[in-house]
């Protein structure tokens, strides 16, 4: 008895401490990388431009596995995003070069497209009951096949200056604004799922449908609204790589689907581990994309960036597992 | 004694080095001064020049058809050359059809088959099906009597396979050299260039080496600093960050060269975030439309086109030379033009296909086709 009063606390200290470890390995690992590349390359890695350029230039991205994560909390996938992202911005291609509409109404129509985009998977997703992995691949295609009609299979260049401006023109602190747009959307998701009933239902719904009903959620009511938020977001994401490419691309978005979910994932194993959240997103989607930008800056293969993506994924997964004494994921 | 040696041989040094100086510069000036005689052949409107004998084109494609499959449907330079195809076919009687893919070899595939089965006299596969892909079913083709023939694919050195009957190459390390000698012309000498290019295209390696190889030719204090190698389908999420981490790591970059255009679409933002734009020279290659734009716009400096339709009608020449047992022309020979900002308006605001170019080869070969 004496035995267990003594192992008692200080076994619960250590797994406070693991948790705590868990926590912030990802940011620990992040300032690893950084400090290695620094060290290799004090000049050009180790500098304000780098990090502002970069924090830029993923924040179509973070936007993207941001808006992965509020269907994920609710149980389900939407693997669409990609689709959205290159549907968003194709359209302001064309409805702003070609048919020379004024950007702020181009910019409402794409978003209100998102809606739409979002109430079709609902349809077929709630009403119907296909499982969500079927409706938003199926769905990814029909939006691919609409961009090379719509666009005529070719790239538009020539967007409104201003979107470009607002996108990468303007800095704080030398960071383009993107980079801020992409840090708001974390801060509102965060408020909403950390301190809003709304938040909680959410993650009720996902944990457990039946139960979510039987204490009185409208299950398909939260599962609706976050299918509408995730092709919003992503036609918010094909805004900004609009503005941060200065030009529209019918193929190019769909590759942002596996480093999204890839972040989504990987985001999920830090700051709240075992819970898809938007700063454990924002945080991983940087992590990548320093690999990415430290690997390119020494001149490495890019074939080494798709090793690292896919490794850094796995390991960071499996060690989160390996800390929480491999119980049983709360994800996938 | 050992001192005057000593002195003997500082003296003979040093006049060496004073005779070797000049002869250095005047190497560079050379080299400098070819690199701008070659560039300019291609800066003058674009000459048709005859590709064979006169021939009598309305009786040689009497009933005959012609299957055309392109590497995949949806690339609009692809699909705007089978169009003109069909265009040019129709003024002497030859029926061009276009087999629609997505680019996947088992359409690619049902294509030949279908040409084989309703008796098609030309399978032609255009720019990126490589004949060695789908081999059994064009061998099968040609058992049938089908001639199989490629146009805007193979470089002048590449072998071409067996089962192919003719084939209109085109100069991919012709263009190599011209992307040299424009970046040793346009930096005087100094270009340190990242050249951002997709190994797995088959093209790239001869226009990669003619480049390198024309580069230590007439520009030996030219550089390239680093080579980006990107996959295509990874170009969207990948040039650009590559390309700013160059331009970071190397400030001394002043020529960026996408090897084919489309990607320079990942390469302007890379520039822009970088705040390099102006300052880093980018030049490329296919004359597609935005990028074009683009060096209306000031944010690209040069891209080397070639008309469409000029394709359409070389091909057409050339597939019913082979087709009728004429002598057949071994290349496109549709010349390449340079846009820059001297010209790229000559292309329309916004910038077409096929503008700019000017129409001498219309004349031309209505006149070799005996139909004018």
């Amino acid at each position: 008895m004496n035995d267990t009063a003594k192992t008692g606390p200080s076994a619960s200290s250590r797994r406070h401490l693991l948790r705590l470890f868990e926590r912030y390995a990802l940011l620990l690992v992040w300032v690893i990388i950084i400090a290695l590349f620094s060290a290799a390359m004090p000049s050009s890695f180790f500098s304000w431009g780098n990090f502002s350029i970069m924090f830029a230039s993923y924040a179509p991205a973070a936007l993207l596995a941001l808006a992965i994560i509020v269907p994920l909390t609710a149980g389900d996938y939407d693997l669409s995003v990609g689709a959205t992202l290159t549907l968003s911005a194709s359209t302001i291609g064309v409805l702003n070069v070609w048919h020379q509409m004024p950007i702020l109404l181009v910019l409402l129509i794409v978003i209100l497209m998102g809606v739409v985009v979002g109430l079709v998977h609902a349809l077929f997703i709630i009403y119907f009951r296909v499982p969500s992995l079927v409706v938003t691949l199926g769905s990814t295609s029909v939006m691919s096949g609409l961009v090379q009609w719509m666009t005529n299979s070719s790239t538009i260049g020539g967007i409104d200056n201003s979107l470009i401006m607002a996108a990468v023109g303007y800095r704080l602190f030398g960071i383009p604004y993107a980079f801020y747009y992409a840090i708001l959307a974390a801060l509102i998701m965060w408020y909403i799922f950390d301190y809003m009933p709304l938040g909680r239902r959410l993650l009720f719904v996902g944990r457990g449908r039946e139960v979510a009903r039987l204490n009185g959620i409208s299950v398909d009511k939260v599962r609706l609204g976050a299918l509408i938020m995730s092709a919003v977001l992503s036609s918010a994401a094909g805004i900004l790589y609009a503005g941060v490419l200065g030009s529209a691309d019918p193929y190019s978005g769909l590759n942002f689907l596996l480093p999204a979910f890839a972040a989504a994932f990987l985001g999920a194993t830090t700051i709240q581990p075992g819970r898809f959240n938007p700063w454990g997103a924002i945080v991983a989607v940087y992590f990548l994309a320093t690999g990415i930008t430290g690997l390119s800056m020494l001149g490495i293969p890019l074939w080494v960036t798709n090793v690292f993506n896919g490794g850094a994924l796995i390991l960071a997964v499996t060690i989160s597992q390996i800390t929480r004494g491999r119980e049983a994921s709360d994800i996938g | 004694m050992k001192k005057s040696v000593l002195l003997a041989s500082l003296t003979s040094a040093a006049a060496l080095l004073c005779l070797a100086a000049p002869s250095f510069a005047d190497d560079a000036a050379d080299g400098l001064a070819r690199a701008k005689a070659n560039i300019a052949k291609y800066q003058s409107k674009p000459q048709f020049t005859a590709p064979g004998e006169p021939f009598d084109a309305k009786s040689c494609a009497k009933g005959k058809k012609m299957l055309s499959i392109p590497n995949n449907s949806g690339n609009p330079f692809l699909k705007g050359i089978i169009d003109r195809m069909k265009t040019a076919g129709a003024e002497v009687g030859l029926e061009v059809r276009e087999w629609e893919n997505q680019g996947q070899p088992s359409q690619w595939v049902q294509g030949v088959e279908m040409a084989t089965r309703e008796k098609y006299n030309i399978i032609d596969l255009i720019s990126g099906i490589d004949p060695g892909t789908i081999e059994p079913q064009l061998k099968a083709a040609k058992e049938a009597g089908v001639k199989v023939m490629t146009s805007h694919f193979y470089d002048p050195s590449f072998k071409q396979n067996p089962v192919v009957s003719s084939s209109l190459t085109i100069g991919f390390g012709e263009i190599g050299t011209i992307l040299a000698d424009w970046s040793a012309v346009a930096t005087e000498g100094k270009a340190n260039i990242a050249l951002v290019i997709s190994k797995e295209v088959p093209p790239t390696i001869p226009l990669v080496e003619n480049f390198k190889k024309q580069l230590a030719a007439n520009c030996p204090t030219c550089k390239i600093v680093q080579e980006i190698n990107v996959g295509v389908t990874e170009w969207g999420t990948k040039i650009q960050p590559a390309v700013q981490s160059a331009v970071q790591a190397h400030p001394e970059i002043n020529v960026v060269i996408p090897i084919y255009d489309s990607m320079s679409q990942f390469v302007i933002p890379a520039l822009r975030l970088a705040g390099k734009t102006g300052q880093v020279k980018v030049a490329t290659f296919n004359g597609t439309p935005f990028v074009l734009d683009y060096i209306q716009q000031g944010l690209a400096d040069m891209d080397i086109g070639e008309s469409l339709d000029w394709i359409a009608y070389a091909t057409v020449d050339g597939h019913l030379r082979d087709a009728c047992g004429l002598k057949t022309p071994t290349a496109l020979n549709v010349p390449f033009y340079i846009f820059d900002k001297s010209n790229a308006a000559e292309a329309g605001t916004p910038a077409k296909f096929d503008t700019g170019y000017g129409d001498a080869y219309k004349a031309g070969f209505r006149k070799l086709w005996g139909i004018q």
